[in-house]
């Protein structure tokens, strides 16, 4: 077992536990907060999958903008969407989420078993792209590679991509504008 | 040194773990961040396999491209949530069930 | 001349038919007449009967004696080959009979005018009167058996319609009943004495039987077989051919005898079939005087005149010995009773006895006497009874008292305060007891000279039945003036019971007088002959048929009638003593002979028990049965019924309605478990569509 392996399992093991603990807590507030780690852990899973920028930009959006924005939406809306919030149903037992455990459950053994089943290491493309060497090494430029694809190969989706994100600013400013008093 | 497989199952358990987040969860920002999480997965699965595009790095940019959707779709879903908020003084999916037959 | 005889036939049958009819339209007229008490009905009544008795006046000095028989008919209906007549027979017979019932019925209507005076429903009562009238002047002049047995019928139910009268009684109402069962059992043996008479002879005509063709007379019983034994003359076998009469076996002889019996027993009250006249007595008393005195009882002598031919010898003996014990029994009862009506009824029951031994011993035409003599005085006394009831009820109405006005024990003295009815009364006793110098004294002796003759040439067991009809006669003259003596002689003992009460008695007006008058002109003996000592010379012997020889030829003739009448003036007189010096009454008063004769010797008691009794019970079990088994039946029948509709409606509430109710259930269950996905829910949108598409892989999968 090289470093590489049991950092892997470690980064896999926190990510796994602390999305657990995501979907088990009933408190937001926590839930919240522990996907935070989560979001670390992940980060750390994309560097070790070789995609640094990528973690990086995860951790960059994903932990300091949009977790942020959540944060800041439940905890600066007001008292009574705290209430509504923090309170939450504690009356029901966890019989009620069986099914919902029995679907997840099932999901997760179909997936596992198509991927046993298709076998992905030695799917043949995976197998073309190792003999042809065109495998992205650990000491590779990956940014250089990305701004270079960005700007040829995905030029579209990225011109479409700040098209959506002005729509989207302006959708949710609309929404959530002042109502005027009649 | 870590194979495919790893990172699939991995990745498969964060989205089955962020279904289940959607399915059974009363709070709308509980399902949001179960949203996240199994977008995360997605992620997760681009970009294991990504690496074996090295030419076009069509998973990593894809992924790129993702994190940038669910920002923009985090933002908007705030909005609605506050909006559905204003209304319906709860935000509880159960009882938001006006269009119920 | 023929011609001539023909119209005076035909005018002849008019008259008599008039005669008939005149009641029956009274009857009708009565009958319509508005409301319940007009004073018109009894005028119109009378004056119907004032014309009947005119008319057969005429009819009757045209016919009798004269040879010469009138008769006439038309066809009445057709039935196959055998052709029945409707007409008229006009014999001395009938005449006879004519001329009697109309001449007794016309006194008996003017008294009723007078005596139902104040009674409510007058119109009613004569137009019964009237019907009865006219059923029993039809009865005397029809000419075949059919029309003789639907009037007898008629006779019989018009006494019922008159004994039950006063409807609101119920005596009244139980006498009539009876009356009338009784008579319907006569009726019954009649019935079929015709019809065995039709099987033999083919014809139901009176004439060609009993009369001039006389076809009784060339029958007889001859080993065992009843048939003729004669040749038919000439004129007889042209309407019979011999080979329409069959051989009968005799025991149908005997069983018309008995049959035509039974019809005398019950219509003339002999033995066995007595019980009903003396209960018949409810009627009013002139109902009682016209039809249980002297017409309807005396319809059973006629039957047994017009069918005499009939009968052989044997059967004439039973006649006999029946007749003489009736005539006994009710002389014996009638010497206790207190009821005056009663003993009257008694004694008519003991002189019908003696009409039926009469004819019985051969002595036919001192019978039909007798049955006229009879009628007059009989009528008379019972008309005078009425008078006594009539002013007993006055007394009784006066001063309150709760007396029977008809029980002699209160009566006496009564010849001071009604004279001529005493005189009446006493003239009518003395021709019922038969005391030379009335006419009862010529019939009665007829019979008795005729029935010691009778039994020269018999058994010896035989020899007792003149001296029981001398006991009889004897008898007669004892209760007879007991009655004359408790009721007119002596002194008013009701004045010794109730001191102190207002008497207001009179004879009454002339409606009261002048029939007492007229029947009374019949109790003596120059109405039916010159001389008054010896019986053959009336001139009723002259026109009927006689069984024996008129002469005096032997020592009865003069012996009877002297001891009879010695001995019956003795007994008048011990009567007399007896009643009146109040020496103590030598008879006891209480032993089993009294009670013998006061209760009627226990007849209407056995009768109810044996008959009586077992019919109710019949009757009460036919009630019990129906109600119970058949209505029963219907009821479980019903109750059936109404549990296979409760079955049904269960079954069509429960199962068929249940079935739709079923499929209504079915198809709600379905909607409602199909609305459960649009719950509004979005995570339960979400979670069907992942279970949908997770059991899509899994199949892919395990499939």
């Amino acid at each position: 077992m090289s470093l590489a392996q049991a950092l892997f399992y470690l980064m896999s093991f926190i990510a796994l536990a602390s999305a657990v603990f995501v979907a088990a807590t009933k408190n937001l507030v926590r839930s919240v907060f522990m996907f935070f780690i989560t979001l670390f852990a992940l980060a750390g899973l994309y560097v070790l999958a070789l995609a640094d920028f990528v973690a990086i930009t995860q951790i960059v959006i994903y932990v300091g903008g949009i977790l942020v924005l959540i944060l800041f939406a439940f905890m600066l809306s007001g008292k009574e969407t705290l209430n509504a919030i923090a309170q939450q149903r504690r009356q029901f037992i966890s019989l009620s989420k069986l099914p919902a455990i029995l679907l997840a459950a099932l999901f997760l053994i179909v997936l596992i078993n198509m991927m046993l089943k298709s076998d992905a290491d030695h799917l043949g493309w995976i197998s073309l792209a190792i003999q042809q060497k065109n495998v992205i090494q650990p000491d590779a430029a990956t940014t250089e590679n990305i701004g270079v694809n960005l700007m040829t190969g995905y030029l579209l989706p990225f011109e479409a991509v700040s098209i959506l994100l002005m729509i989207a600013l302006v959708g949710a400013a609309h929404l959530s504008r002042k109502v005027a008093l009649q | 040194m870590i194979s495919l497989t790893d990172f699939l199952m991995v990745s498969a358990a964060l989205f089955c773990i962020g279904l289940y987040m959607i399915v059974s969860k009363h709070n709308a920002i509980q399902i949001l961040i179960g949203i996240e999480l199994m977008l995360n997965a997605a992620n997760l699965n681009l970009v294991a396999f990504g690496k074996y595009d090295s030419l076009n790095n069509g998973g990593q940019m894809f992924a790129l491209f993702a994190i940038v959707l669910a920002a923009a779709t985090t933002a908007v879903a705030l909005a609605i949530i506050l909006n559905v908020y204003k209304k319906y003084k709860t935000i509880d999916p159960d009882r938001i069930d006006k269009l119920r037959d | 001349m023929n011609n001539f005889l023909q119209a005076i036939d035909t005018l002849t049958i008019k008259f008599a038919l008039t005669a008939v009819l005149l009641p029956l339209l009274a009857f009708v007229f009565n009958f319509l007449l508005p409301g319940r008490k007009s004073k018109l009905a009894g005028w119109v009544s009378t004056v119907a009967i004032l014309f009947s008795v005119v008319l057969s006046v005429s009819v009757f000095a045209k016919v009798w004696n004269t040879g010469h028989v009138v008769h006439q008919q038309v066809i009445w209906f057709t039935i196959g080959n055998t052709v029945v007549y409707a007409g008229v027979l006009l014999n001395n017979l009938s005449v006879l009979m004519l001329l009697l019932v109309s001449v007794i019925a016309l006194p008996v209507h003017i008294y009723s005018t007078a005596y139902m005076k104040h009674d409510g429903n007058i119109n009613r009562y004569f137009a019964y009167l009237s019907l009865f009238c006219f059923s029993m002047l039809a009865l005397v002049v029809v000419d075949n058996l059919v029309l003789f047995y639907a009037l007898w019928e008629l006779v019989g139910f018009s006494s019922y319609l008159l004994i039950g009268f006063w409807f609101t009684r119920d005596k009244a109402v139980q006498a009539n009943k009876k009356a009338f069962i009784m008579n319907r059992i006569g009726d019954i043996g009649l019935l079929t004495a015709i019809i065995i008479i039709f099987i033999q002879f083919r014809t139901f005509d009176i004439d060609s039987l009993f009369g001039s063709g006389n076809l009784m007379s060339y029958s007889g019983v001859h080993d065992g077989i009843w048939s003729l034994w004669h040749n038919l003359p000439i004129n007889v076998r042209l309407i019979w051919p011999r080979e329409r009469l069959v051989q009968l076996p005799s025991m149908l002889q005997y069983i018309a005898f008995g049959g035509i019996f039974l019809a005398v027993a019950a219509k003339s009250a002999q033995f066995p079939l007595h019980t009903w006249l003396p209960d018949a007595m409810e009627g009013p008393t002139s109902v009682s005087a016209l039809i249980h005195a002297a017409t309807m009882v005396a319809a059973g002598v006629f039957l047994l005149a017009r069918v005499y031919p009939l009968f052989n010898d044997a059967e004439l003996t039973i006649l006999a010995v029946v007749g003489c014990f009736t005539a006994f029994m009710a002389a014996s009862i009638a010497l206790t009773q207190t009821d005056l009506k009663r003993i009257l009824a008694y004694s008519t029951i003991s002189q019908l006895g003696y009409m039926v031994m009469a004819m019985g011993i051969g002595a036919y035409t001192s019978s039909l006497f007798h049955l006229v003599t009879h009628a007059f005085f009989k009528c008379l006394l019972f008309l005078v009874a009425g008078i006594v009831i009539h002013q007993m009820q006055h007394i009784k109405e006066d001063n309150q008292l709760d007396i029977d006005p008809q029980n002699i024990n209160n009566m006496g003295g009564l010849r001071k305060k009604l004279p001529f009815t005493f005189v009446v009364a006493v003239i009518g006793a003395l021709a019922l007891i038969g005391l030379p110098l009335t006419s009862g004294y010529l019939s009665k002796d007829g019979i008795l000279i005729k029935s010691f003759e009778w039994t020269g040439g018999r058994s010896g067991i035989l020899k007792v039945v003149p001296v029981i009809a001398l006991l009889t006669t004897w008898l007669t003259a004892f209760y007879v003036t007991r009655l004359i003596v408790k009721v007119f002689f002596g002194e008013l003992r009701l004045l010794h019971i109730k001191p102190g009460i207002k008497l207001n008695l009179s004879d009454g007006n002339w409606q009261y007088k002048l029939p007492l008058a007229l029947l009374v002109l019949g109790c003596f003996f120059p109405l039916f002959s010159t001389n008054f000592l010896v019986y053959e010379q009336a001139w009723i012997f002259k026109g009927l048929p006689n069984a024996g020889g008129l002469e005096r030829d032997n020592v009865y003739h003069t012996l009877v009638p002297a001891g009879v009448n010695i001995l019956s003036i003795l007994v008048m007189y011990g009567a007399y003593t007896i009643y009146i010096k109040r020496r103590n009454n030598p008879f006891p008063q209480k032993g089993v002979l009294f009670n013998l004769s006061f209760n009627a010797w226990y007849f209407d008691a056995v009768y109810n028990k044996v008959i009586v009794e077992p019919v109710l019970l019949l009757c009460r079990f036919a009630f019990w049965f129906d109600r119970r088994v058949v209505d029963g039946l219907v009821k479980r029948i019903a109750k059936t019924g109404i549990a296979l509709s409760k079955l049904a409606d269960w079954t069509d509430r429960h199962i068929v309605d249940g079935f739709l109710h079923l499929l209504v259930a079915i198809v709600k269950g379905i909607g409602n478990f199909a609305r459960m996905f649009h719950g509004g829910k979005v995570q339960y949108y979400l979670f069907s569509m992942l279970v949908v598409i997770l059991v899509l892989f899994i199949l892919k999968i395990v499939i």
